[in-house]
This record gives C-alpha cells, structure tokens and sequence, in this order.
C-alpha cells in the first residue's frame, strides 16, 4: 500500500490506464460522406433477419452508390435490446424517444404504431409506399390494416404469423387418447363443439396420468397472445365507430374464472406469470408439457428438440388447434400478429425509409419467414420454390388465419394489456377471485385509461 | 519554513469555502436538492412518456391513489392498488426491521462480542457478505436458493428432512423479501451495535460482575443503556431505507403483484428495464409520498435524538 | 464475560476451595462460547453455502442445470476439516496452529481433489476468452453480436466505480475538513439539512434525477452515474470523515502553521495523513456500491449505450439460465471477485468505522 498521496493517485491512474486499455475503440475506415442510421430491433431468436435483411439492405445501397462513383456510404448503427418481449421493447423505445434519441428504423410489434404516432416518434409512410408501388404492390392488402393509424400507413409489415395452441399428441396418447379421438379435435374445435374448459379437462387427465408434468403452458409476461383467447369469451377489446378501446366485463370475468378454473383442475401451473421465458419453451419442448399456447415460428425448435423430419412426422406428434370458443356454440379465435418496420421521424428518414423497402421485398423476406416460420408479406413469395419446399408449417397454418383478427393500432393497447395482464397474474396465483380480479382490472383500466376505454358490461 | 512566505489567512477566506465545500455544495444541490423539488413540480403534472410538463398544475395523479369521498374516514378513500401496495409498504417495513434489522443485529453483535475477537470477527465478515457482494449476484444466489424445482437448494436441504419440495416464490413472497432484505439489513445494524459495544469501559463489566451479576442482566444493566441511541438510529434510519427500498424486490420477485410496495409501484411504472411505462408523473406523485414520510420522520430523529454533540464547536476559529 | 458461581462452594479448613471455584468457572465458561458457536455457526451457514455453491456450480456444472451433488460431497469434505481444525486452534498452543492451518488446507485439498477432481473443469469460463457466450449455445438472435466480450463490462463497471470512488473520497474529505475545522454562519443548518439528507433515502429520487441528467444532456454516458452516485452517497460520507476530522487533535495543525505552513499545506501534509483509514473505508464502500451499482445504471440510458458487470450478468442470466447454469455461476464469480477480495483486505478498516461521533 503506498504511503503517499502521490504513489496513491499514480496508482489509481495506472489502473485507470489500463481499464481504457482494456475498454478499447475499434477503427473504422470514414468515407467523405457517411449516412448513420440508426436501426432499433430486439434480440429475438425468432428474428434475427429482421434487422439482418435491413444491414443487408444498406450493404446494397452501398453498392448502387459506388457503382455510380457516389462518395456517399450508408453505415448501420446498429441498437440491439434485450428486452424480454415486443411490449417491453416498445416502452424502451419510447423512453429513447422521449429523450431524443429516435432511431431511424425499428424493429416494433404493429399495435404499437398508435403509442409512437401520438408520442411523435414516426414518420408518415403514405407518400413514400405511393411513390414506390414497385416496391410495395405485391404485398398483401390485410396486412396494411395493421400498419393504419387514423386512415394513414405509418410502417411497412415485415411478417405475420399463426397462434395456436400446441397439443403433444405423443403425451395424449399415452394418457389413452385414440388417435381417432385426435384427429377429430381440430373438427370439434372449429366447430364450436370443444371448448376453453374442455381444453383444461384434456390438460389435466394428461397430468393425471402421468403422461405429463405439466398440463399447458402460456405466455408468462403480456403480450398479445390473450386477445384471442379474451375473444373467445366474447370480449371485443375495440369499438371502431368511436375509434376507443373497449372492455365488457362478464366477459372479462368469465375469462379469469376460466383461468383459475385451468389453475384449479390441475393443468396449469399456479405460477405461470413467474416462470421464465427459457423454462417456458423447455417444458413443451422437453416433453414435461402437454400443451403450449404461442406461434408458429417455435415449429423449428420444436423439430429440432423432438428430433422431427419433415411435416407427417411433425403432425403425427404435434397438433394444432385455434383457440376453442370460450362456451359451446361459440366461435373459435384466431391472431396474427405482423411485426412491422416503422420509420422514425427524423432526418434520414427516406433514406430510411427505401431501406425498409428494400429489405421488405421477396428474397429477403422468404429468408426470414422460411427460416423463422413466419407467413409472407408478398403473394409472389408463396411460389418460390423454397418457399414451397421448407414453408409447409406455413402452408398448413394457412387455413387457421380465417378466424384471426388483428389487434388495433390504439395508443393505449399497450397500457390495456398490461392491466389485463395484472388480472392474470392475480387469478392464476389465487391472490384473487375471478370477480375480484375482474373489477380490479376494470377500475385500473378507468383511472389509467379515463376516456379512452368504454366499459360494458 | 520562512516566515516570510505566510501569507495572511483572510485573503484566503472565499476561496476556502470554494474550494474545500464547493463541490460538496454543487453536487448536492444538482443531484439531490433540485430533484425534489423537481419531483414536487411532476407530481403535480400529467407528465408520461414524452417528457413534456403537460397540465400543470394538476392533482390527477393523486386521483389515481385515492378519490375524495365526503363520507370516508378521512374524507378520502384509497384506490384498490394503492391500498394493497401501502399494506404491503408496512407489512414489509415492520417484519424486516423488527426482525432483522434490528433485533438480529443485537443478537449478532452480542454473540460476536461474547465469543474471542477472532471468531467474532470471522462471523462478523460473513454476515457482512450479503451486503458487499453486488446486488444481482446475491439476487441470482436467492432465484437460485428459492428454486420450487428439486434443484433449488432449498429445497434440497428440507427434501432430506422428508418434506415436499415447495415453491416459495409463489407461496410465502413476503417471507422471501423479509428475509432477503434482512440479511442484508442486518449486517449495518451488526457493526452499528457492535463498536457501541466494544466502546463501553471495561471497568463497567468488572464492576457487575463483582456485584454478582450473570450474563442476561450484564446485557440488560451494562450493555443495552450504552445501546440506546445506536437503537433508536438504526430504527429510524433503517425504516427509512425500507420503506422506499426496491432494489432486492425486483430483482428477486421481479415485478410480481404479491410484493408490490409501494416503492416498487412507483419502479415498475416509470423506469423500470423492460416494465416501466414511462408513467413519470405518476410515479413521482407515490415517490412525493415517500419523500414527505422520509423528512418528517428524518427531521423527527433530528428532535429526539441528542444530536449537539456532532455540532460541536470547530477546533480553530479563524473568523 | 466470567460468570460467578452460583451455587455455594464448599469450604475446605483454610477457606473456600478457590482452585475447585477456578475450574468450575472455566468449565462454564467454555461452556457458553462453544453454546454462542454452535449458534452463531447455525446462522451462518445459510448465508455462506450458496456463495459456496456457486463457486462449485461454476467450476463443476455442464451445459444442462445445476445439480448439487458436488456441493454436498464438498461439505462433507469440507466441514469436518474446519471442525477438526476449529477444535484444534483452541487446543493447540500458538506454535502449531499455522502448521494445523497448512495441514487442514492439504488435507482439504487432497480429499477434494480425490473425490471431485473429474467433475471440475474451467470450461464455464470460456466467456473470458470467447465473445460468443450465446450464439454458441443457443444461436444467433441479432444482427450484430448479442453481447459484447466481459472485459467490455469489466472496464466500464472499473472506470465507474474507480471514478466515482476517487471523486467522492475527495470531495468528501475536503468537506468535511472544511466542516469540521472552520466556523461560518450557517454552519449549523448545513450540518442539520445533511443529517436530514443522510436519513434521507435517496432511491426515491430515480425519476427527477432521470429528468435532471437528461435535461443536463449526461443521458447515456458513464459520467450520469459516477456524478449521480458521488452526490447520493456524499451526506453519509462526510459525516463519516468529520468524525475522523475531529477526532485528530488540532495542535498539530497549529503547530505546523506556527512553522509557517499556510492552512492548505497544514490539511495536505500533516492532518490529511491522520485520516487515511477513513478515506479509505468511504473508498472501499463507494467503490463496492460502484461496482455493484443497477438501477441507475439501467435508469440513465436508452437501448444498450453501455455495458456494465450489472447488466452483462442480468441480461446473460435472463437468455442463457435455463440452458448453462454454470457459464452463468462463472460469470457471476468473476463479478464478485472484485468485491470481495476488496472487502477481505480492508475489513479491518471497515468495522472501525462508527457513525461520527457518538461520543462526540
């Protein structure tokens, strides 16, 4: 230990010193004229072409520029977050925002385009997809309703996809199911005949049996997956005449009652809203659970865990089923869930905003919904041959889309399903009943909300 | 030295203050005086995610705590969320100190001091622990511990003793977050107690003992009256960290409604990575709460406790 | 503390036995500390083991989870020998104690060595060397890499917390030099309003403090958090240095300025060396709460800015938990390291901190 001011300060400054060192700053060759922009997406094993197609975007305009002797060079500042879901990133993204660092390009779930436009975050996209038809015609024409705020396109979609809940058919079996029984579910789903509470009585014999550890699993953070399950018990959460998010209260009751129902029987666990995202995927993908209800892109890693080749091996063991109707005679539901790329209101933002459309044309967008099993956005891309060849997942989730609707582009969906999702987490846990539960959320809602929400009852 | 070279003290006098208190004085107001009354002046806005001071002034906020009711006890009545995270606040402020902060730390410095120095000394360390090892490894340590699988170490330890593997996090929150913050709590009040401990004179010890006192009424005679004061601060200060303490709460129970303090009611709306919804008004209208329960009681402790003698006079008087 | 007999002793011819008393007394004596010991070890086991459980997760487990198998055949190993060892130091004389302390640490490491030296390998450590921790395992989620090499974090979190700790201990001690030397109007309420803001918990002031660093412009930097950190631990800084301030006897001082040193050379060469131990006990603490720092480090900035040691372990725990317990365990010791070989050395210096002049 040095005996003096100064050894102690010389000391400190070595270290210092060396921790710069150690730190380092990597160089990189500047052109005359460098463009940075700013690309925001989330680190997400589903999508890492997502902001991939976008670097490769700039890595072609960078190309066009050189071949037409242009000094200009586009570098992609790249933002990758952590963040454990599409929700959480958005409200990061909103905090960036609301200290000034809005990227020019981000990576964001579509239900969010409402809270950005309202926070000012992004560019109007309207004149720019006019002026690039070539660009942008191909692309599927419901898919535009998820990127429409008040009338006006605010992103471009950059995938879409099917919900659904995942049967282990291997489990169902060896609790004594027939393999007749099986294949008549999908019919009695559709049909109306089978429903939420027949799903959690199926759980729980595979439990009971012994087949399963666990009977289903859900999402454990908001999200949003429970629209449609909400829709199965009859609670539209927009009223587009008045434009305002919308809440009917014996349907919200009669949504936790069914959840607590699921707790109670056995086939959900008690504390699904604390488990992990990792212990999540593991207990369907390892065989513990009988059921999982999530998207389609997991059909990779499921095929991957249960050692699956090819689809009449992957739905001799794994089945799908829309949301079942919340009682008999009901409907079932369906969601699809576009991610989007929206254009930050900032300076570079048609530069940005060509980059988003280049990244959004076929070849990049099949290597990402091949690759992830995500649906296209463009209706040529269902006839390219990689598309025909690796995309069955895609071809057969098809068919459920007839009963999937879109969440709305309201500013406050956000906030909405995060006061749902409270509910969730006090029935599930048994710190509430259901009617409880329900009025909690529903006064939450009023004062969080105000004018924005209608509540019915 | 040369007398020649001593310069006369007044020229110095400014530039002293300057120089010696100055940067105390600039960083204190910046970063500690100027936020409360920034937060004074957010609670009373509608400020959210783009940080625009909107509405001022406005008691909307508060409308989300509690609404006035002309036929309540006290004229309001508390909102549904707000109710639980103040029962939850108290709940959790009381166990922990009363069982920890405090009384564990009495009991840890009585036995550490009654047991040779070195021994003492090594248990003191390993009670010091937990608070000096970084906040997210003893978070991860807990998660780890408190495992509801066969893994956890928990349930290993009462598994071998033929009980069924249980899920703490889901079952007894409040217990995990009592106990979590309290091995930390504890450690402050350990050292606190135990230098008052070790600073009463022998003599006094001497003294009991030849009067034929035994080892309980040595504590209750000798010891806890040179412990009142050291007490009453750690009570009072110890309080107030809990009560707008969240750090452990988070990282360990994450934002679950079953440990939601309200210290963690503001967190979980504002800045919270990943949760936080940028709810800035709101979260300084629950953090002005705290912030008027923490000087009135802090002012409070000033009053009660004999603080002349840390003003006393200051050894040269220049001026 | 010797207790005094309670019970009537009997009286040989000469008087009361005094050897017979002598004995008793040292009996019961023994009695009660190995009683105090037995406790105090009961309660400190639960607080070590995990630490210790760690340790051998990080060197034992494989891509998979955690087991504890090797911890419990560690304790058993382990246990017995500081048992032994303990039970030896009390009746050894001094010479053979540090030859029982090198013959139970040989012994230890022989018996560990036997019984687990196929399950230990280093290959959880592969994060010091490989920036990939994740891809690796899991595949790659981003475009870019999903987090960057340790020693990124490891230098920020350094330079934060050395930064930090330098200009506290520094503006802290001049303050309270100033405090507890000099007499201004004033004097007075800023002692009270510092008490007052001592007390004061300062984690409430998250959201304004926010605003203020944004406002300043300091939002995404390393500085928000070195400069926030100084100012909330100043309070409870310089009291601590103003009672070391006082206790130094002021002759020196005005001996030395006698001799012609003006008050500034009087602080810097002859009353500053009388404090070192309390600069460096704030030292060890602010340091310590520098490195282990998360909430404002995650509360100051937007997206990823910066690393730190906080948010890499928060962040791999998240992705990579469930999958590698032990990378995650490693990852978690080489954080704590810092700490505790910081906190080992100076513990001394530590425990003699009281909370500024109890006793005046």
């Amino acid at each position: 230990m040095p005996q003096t001011w100064e050894g102690i300060m010389r000391h400190f400054m070595l270290i210092a010193a060396a921790a710069m060192a150690v730190v380092g700053v990597t160089a990189e060759p500047i052109f005359a004229e460098d463009v940075t922009i700013k690309l925001w997406a989330r680190a997400d094993r589903s999508g890492p072409l997502r902001a991939g197609n976008i670097v490769a975007a700039a890595d072609q305009m960078n190309r066009m520029f050189e071949a037409a002797g242009s000094d200009t060079r586009v570098k992609i500042d790249l933002i990758e977050t952590n963040a454990a879901g599409f929700d959480a990133d958005a409200l990061d993204l909103l905090k960036a925002h609301s200290v000034g660092d809005t990227p020019d390009i981000a990576v964001a779930a579509h239900e969010w385009i409402g809270a950005f436009v309202e926070g000012g975050m992004l560019a109007n996209l309207e004149e720019h997809i006019s002026a690039n038809a070539s660009m942008y015609s191909d692309i599927i024409p419901q898919l535009w309703e998820s990127v429409k705020f008040k009338g006006e396109r605010y992103g471009v979609p950059q995938d879409s996809e099917v919900r659904m809940f995942f049967m282990n058919k291997d489990i169902l079996r060896a609790a004594g199911k027939t393999n007749a029984e099986l294949s008549a579910l999908e019919a009695a789903v559709n049909a109306g005949e089978f429903t939420m509470f027949d799903w959690c009585d199926l759980a729980a014999e595979a439990v009971e049996s012994g087949a399963a550890k666990v009977g289903w699993v859900h999402r454990p953070n908001v999200g949003p997956d429970f629209q449609m399950v909400m829709a199965s018990f009859g609670i539209e959460n927009y009223n587009k005449a008045e434009a305002k998010l919308q809440i009917t209260r014996s349907g919200l009751t009669k949504f936790y009652g069914w959840l607590k129902y699921c707790v109670d029987n056995g086939s959900l666990p008690a504390d699904m809203t604390t488990w992990s995202w990792d212990s999540t995927h593991a207990a369907f993908r390892g065989g513990d659970s009988m059921g999982k209800f999530h998207g389609i892109w997991n059909v990779g890693a499921q095929m991957e865990s249960f050692g699956l080749t090819g689809a009449d091996d992957y739905f001799n063991k794994i089945g799908w089923i829309n949301a079942p109707a919340g009682e008999k005679g009901g409907k079932p539901q369906n969601l699809s869930h576009p991610i989007v790329y929206v254009v930050g209101n900032t300076p570079n933002k048609d530069l940005a905003a060509l980059l988003v459309g280049m990244a959004s044309q076929p070849v990049p967008n099949t290597a990402h919904a091949v690759g992830t099993n995500h649906t296209p956005i463009n209706y040529g891309q269902t006839a390219m041959p990689e598309f025909i060849e690796k995309g069955w997942a895609l071809v057969a989730g098809t068919p459920m889309l007839k009963v999937a609707g879109f969440m709305p582009n309201h500013p406050n969906i956000g906030q909405y399903n995060a006061v749902v999702f409270t509910g969730i987490q006090a029935v599930e846990t048994g710190e509430m009943s259901a009617e409880d539960a329900a009025d909690m959320v529903i006064e939450e809602l009023e004062v969080e909300l105000g004018d924005a929400v209608i509540i019915l009852d | 030295m040369n007398h020649a070279f001593v310069k006369p003290q007044r020229t110095h006098g400014i530039s002293d203050t300057v120089l010696f208190l100055g940067p105390a004085i600039l960083l204190l107001s910046v970063f500690f005086l100027a936020p409360i009354v920034v937060n004074i002046f957010v609670a009373f806005s509608d400020m959210a995610r783009t940080v625009r001071f909107e509405d001022f002034p406005t008691t909307q906020q508060f409308n989300k705590l509690g609404k006035l009711d002309p036929e309540a006890l006290l004229g309001f009545e508390l909102r549904g969320s707000f109710y639980r995270a103040l029962a939850l606040t108290g709940t959790f402020v009381f166990f922990t100190l009363f069982i920890f902060n405090v009384t564990f730390a009495l009991i840890l410095a009585l036995t550490t001091t009654a047991v040779p120095e070195r021994m003492g000394a090594v248990f003191r360390a390993i009670w010091l622990l937990p608070r000096m090892s970084p906040s997210i490894v003893y978070a991860l340590l807990w998660l780890w511990v408190i495992d509801s699988t066969e893994r956890g170490l928990f349930n290993q330890v009462i598994m071998a003793f033929g009980l069924e593997p249980m899920n703490l996090q889901l079952d007894h929150p409040m217990t995990v977050i009592v106990v979590a913050n309290g091995l930390i709590g504890a450690s402050l009040g350990m050292i606190i107690f135990t230098s008052a401990i070790r600073s009463i004179p022998e003599h006094l010890f001497h003294a009991a003992r030849a009067d034929g006192a035994g080892s309980l009424s040595i504590i209750r005679h000798v010891i806890l009256p040179a412990l009142r004061w050291p007490i009453s601060y750690i009570t009072i200060y110890q309080s107030l960290a809990l009560l707008v303490s969240f750090e452990y709460i988070f990282l360990i129970m994450g934002p679950s409604r079953s440990t939601m303090t309200m210290a963690m009611l503001s967190y979980t709306k504002t800045l919270a990575p990943g949760i936080g919804g940028g709810l800035y008004a709101y979260g300084a209208a629950i953090a002005l709460i705290l912030i008027v329960i923490g000087i009135v009681v802090a002012l409070v402790m000033w009053r009660l406790t004999n603080m002349k003698n840390l003003l006393q006079r200051p050894r040269i008087e220049v001026r | 503390m010797v207790d005094v007999p309670t019970q009537t002793f009997r009286t040989t011819e000469t008087g009361p036995d005094w050897d017979r008393l002598a004995a008793t007394s040292r009996r019961d004596r023994r009695l009660k500390i190995s009683a105090l010991t037995v406790f105090l070890v009961a309660v400190s086991i639960p607080i070590v083991l995990p630490y210790f459980w760690m340790v051998m997760i990080a060197f034992t487990a494989r891509t998979g989870g955690a087991d504890a198998d090797t911890l419990w055949t560690a304790c058993a190993i382990l246990v017995p020998v500081t048992l032994a060892y303990v039970v030896g130091y009390q009746a050894l004389s001094a010479r053979y104690r540090t030859l029982g302390l090198i013959a139970a640490i040989l012994i230890a490491g022989a018996l560990l060595w036997f019984f687990l030296g196929d399950d230990l390998h280093l290959n959880n450590f592969r994060f010091m060397i490989n920036p990939n921790i994740v891809e690796d395992i899991r595949g790659a989620a981003t475009a870019g890499g999903q987090f960057p090499w340790v020693w990124t974090a490891f230098g920020n979190s350094l330079i934060l917390a050395g930064t930090q700790t330098v200009i506290v201990v520094t503006v802290s001690t001049l303050a309270a030099y100033y405090l507890s030397r000099f007499s201004f109007r004033g004097r007075s309420a800023f002692l009270q309003s510092l008490l007052v803001l001592q007390a004061f918990p300062a984690i409430t002031l998250v959201i304004p403090i926010f605003l203020i660093v944004f406002w300043v412009g300091l939002l995404n930097t390393l500085y928000a958090p070195i400069l926030v950190l100084t100012a909330l631990e100043l309070p409870f800084f310089i009291f601590i240095m103003k009672g070391f301030f006082d206790a130094v006897p002021w002759d020196i001082e005005m001996s030395a300025m006698t001799d012609g040193a003006s008050r500034r050379q009087a602080f810097w060469m002859v009353v500053l060396p009388q404090v070192r131990i309390g600069m460096i006990a704030i030292g060890v603490f602010s340091f310590i709460k520098g490195w282990e720092e998360y909430i404002f480090v995650t509360a100051l900035r937007t997206g990823n800015s910066y690393w730190v040691m906080s948010t890499y372990l928060y962040y791999v725990r998240e992705d990579v938990m469930g999958v590698d317990y032990g990378m995650v365990a490693a990852v978690s010791l080489l954080y704590v390291m810092p700490s505790l070989v910081l906190y080992l050395f100076c513990q001394k210096y530590l425990t003699q901190m009281t909370i500024g002049g109890v006793k005046g």
